[in-house]
């Protein structure tokens, strides 16, 4: 099955833009489980367009605001819900405390072939 | 739908391998329910089957097949279902189930207990799905048990299904490395329905809750925690019909022992006797013990102090350390207990304010113990409590 790991983190961790990946997630993005990951700018940086009954509505900032946001999507393969969770943890120690990954099912998606060139 | 004893014991069985067979736990329920429709109409025109439990798989795997022919949507799943049945289970036809020596079908019950005690499942959710898919209570009975509305439940459990389903839950026994912490979570499900039983509801949760500890007993007899809890259920159990008279509640010491169940007593103890054999001391094991202790007269209270001791060590939780204070009040006296019980944050449980109302009536603090009766009375919840107390509120002065 495809999962796609969704990570948040604190909007109080300024300095993440210009932190480099650590070697060991590094090495985990690498690895065969991964299909395909993205690391997102900070949610001030977020535009969001919401379908108003046809028109368009643009507004500043994330969809939802809140103390964590959505810091990067890592899209993983793996067997079942507990080989997907373990991906997930492994991730999860790279990362600041308070931080979180949401695991989620993929209903159906297309990922580029070239797995890592972002 | 209501199952009588006979189809009880046959609804976690026959659902699980379906579920093995079929990969979803809400196409499984649906064909298992059909299935003992269509037996509980024949079965007693046509007389039961050799192989019961074969016939009820066979008939509800084949309602399933023709389902999912009738949803072309799924033909996929029709592929892979005729796959998973050449490749790995065994299956009869009808007439075939009808023989005696037919192929014995393996069971699947563990699969579907750690699948429904998934920790990506909510608890609650856990506790409803054992229910409906091990105990086969319907989600009518659910809802009645736990006080919510009928839709409630309903849509707790479909999620639950559809959760399973849709997140890649495994159906599968947990590999060594999780198992303890996987059954840890199995264990409190089945204890929490027990507890949730205990209070005495419409619905005997409790009955429910040693059935499937039963179960786990019979499928992980190596385990000691799943005998041990199954011991505990059995001795707190055995004391039920004289642990409330005259519609009010009667303290442990006071109970008339000949209404208490020895045979429900024996099978406990020789489960804890089976369970401390392992050489593996679990916080079930200590609680078994310890209910064990509790059972004989007199009781032997530094060895009941002790214990609450290690399973406070263990679990770290005020309860246990309350627990301990009344042991210790017997030893040393009410004022040793209530010492400890000064050290804990319980003000919001029940318990907490008629056991310290107990130690203050003994210690000869009166009007302490009317205030802490008061609390107590706040927060009781059934009607044999709150007589209990309203009794002890009267006979202190405040």
């Amino acid at each position: 099955m495809q999962y796609a790991l969704l990570a948040y983190t604190s909007t109080e961790a300024t300095d993440r833009a210009t932190r480099p990946i650590t070697d060991t997630l590094a090495s985990r993005l690498d690895g065969p489980n991964v299909t395909g990951w993205a690391r997102l700018h900070a949610d001030e940086s977020a535009t969001t367009l919401r379908n108003d009954g046809g028109r368009t509505l643009l507004t500043d900032g994330p969809f939802i605001d809140s103390k964590e946001y959505l810091a990067g999507v890592i899209l993983i393969e793996a067997e079942n819900l507990d080989g997907a969770l373990a991906i997930a943890e492994e991730m999860l120690q790279e990362t600041r405390p308070g931080a979180a990954i949401e695991v989620r099912p993929i209903l159906e998606g297309r990922f580029p072939g070239d797995r890592h060139g972002a | 739908m209501a199952l009588d004893a006979v189809f009880r014991d046959q609804w976690g069985r026959v659902l699980a391998t379906l579920v093995g067979i079929l990969g979803d736990v809400e196409l499984a329920e649906d064909a298992a329910a059909e299935a003992f429709a269509i037996a509980a109409e024949r079965w007693p025109r046509d007389g039961e089957p050799a192989n019961p439990t074969g016939w009820l798989v066979t008939t509800a795997r084949n309602r399933a097949i023709d389902q999912l022919r009738r949803q072309q949507v799924l033909a996929d799943k029709t592929k892979l279902l005729a796959r998973d049945i050449e490749t790995g289970h065994p299956c009869l036809t009808e007439a075939e189930a009808d023989m005696d020596d037919g192929p014995t079908i393996r069971d699947e019950r563990l699969e579907l207990i750690f699948t429904c005690c998934h920790p990506a499942l909510a608890v609650d959710a856990q506790v409803a799905l054992t229910l409906r898919t091990l105990g086969g209570l319907s989600t009518d009975e659910i809802a009645l048990a736990f006080l919510v509305p009928f839709e409630t439940m309903s849509k707790r459990l479909t999620r639950a299904k559809h959760k399973i389903r849709n997140a890649g839950i495994p159906f599968v026994v947990p590999p060594d490395h999780q198992l303890p912490d996987r059954l840890a979570a199995v264990l409190t499900v089945v204890y929490l329905i027990f507890n949730e039983g205990w209070g005495g509801g419409r619905v005997d949760l409790a009955a429910e809750a040693i059935h499937v500890g039963r179960a786990l007993a019979d499928l992980m007899p190596d385990e000691p925690e799943v005998l041990a809890l199954l011991a505990l259920m059995l001795m707190h159990d055995a004391r039920k019909a004289a642990r409330v008279r005259d519609g009010q509640v009667v303290p442990l010491d006071d109970q008339d022992r000949t209404r208490w169940d020895t045979g429900r007593i024996d099978d406990g103890r020789e489960l804890l006797r089976r369970a401390v054999a392992r050489g593996r001391t679990g916080p079930y094991l200590v609680q078994a013990a310890i209910a064990d202790l509790h059972l004989q007269q007199p009781r032997d209270w530094h060895q009941i102090a002790a214990l609450y001791q290690t399973l406070a060590a263990q679990t770290g939780s005020p309860i246990v350390e309350m627990n301990r204070a009344i042991a210790v009040a017997e030893i040393d006296g009410p004022e040793a207990g209530l010492a400890i019980l000064d050290r804990l944050d319980l003000d919001h449980y029940r318990y907490f304010h008629s056991t310290r109302a107990e130690l203050l009536r003994r210690a000869g603090r009166d009007g302490d113990a009317h205030q802490a009766y008061r609390r107590a009375l706040d927060l009781a919840q059934t009607e044999p409590e709150q007589r209990f107390l309203a009794d002890r509120l009267a006979d202190t002065t405040p």
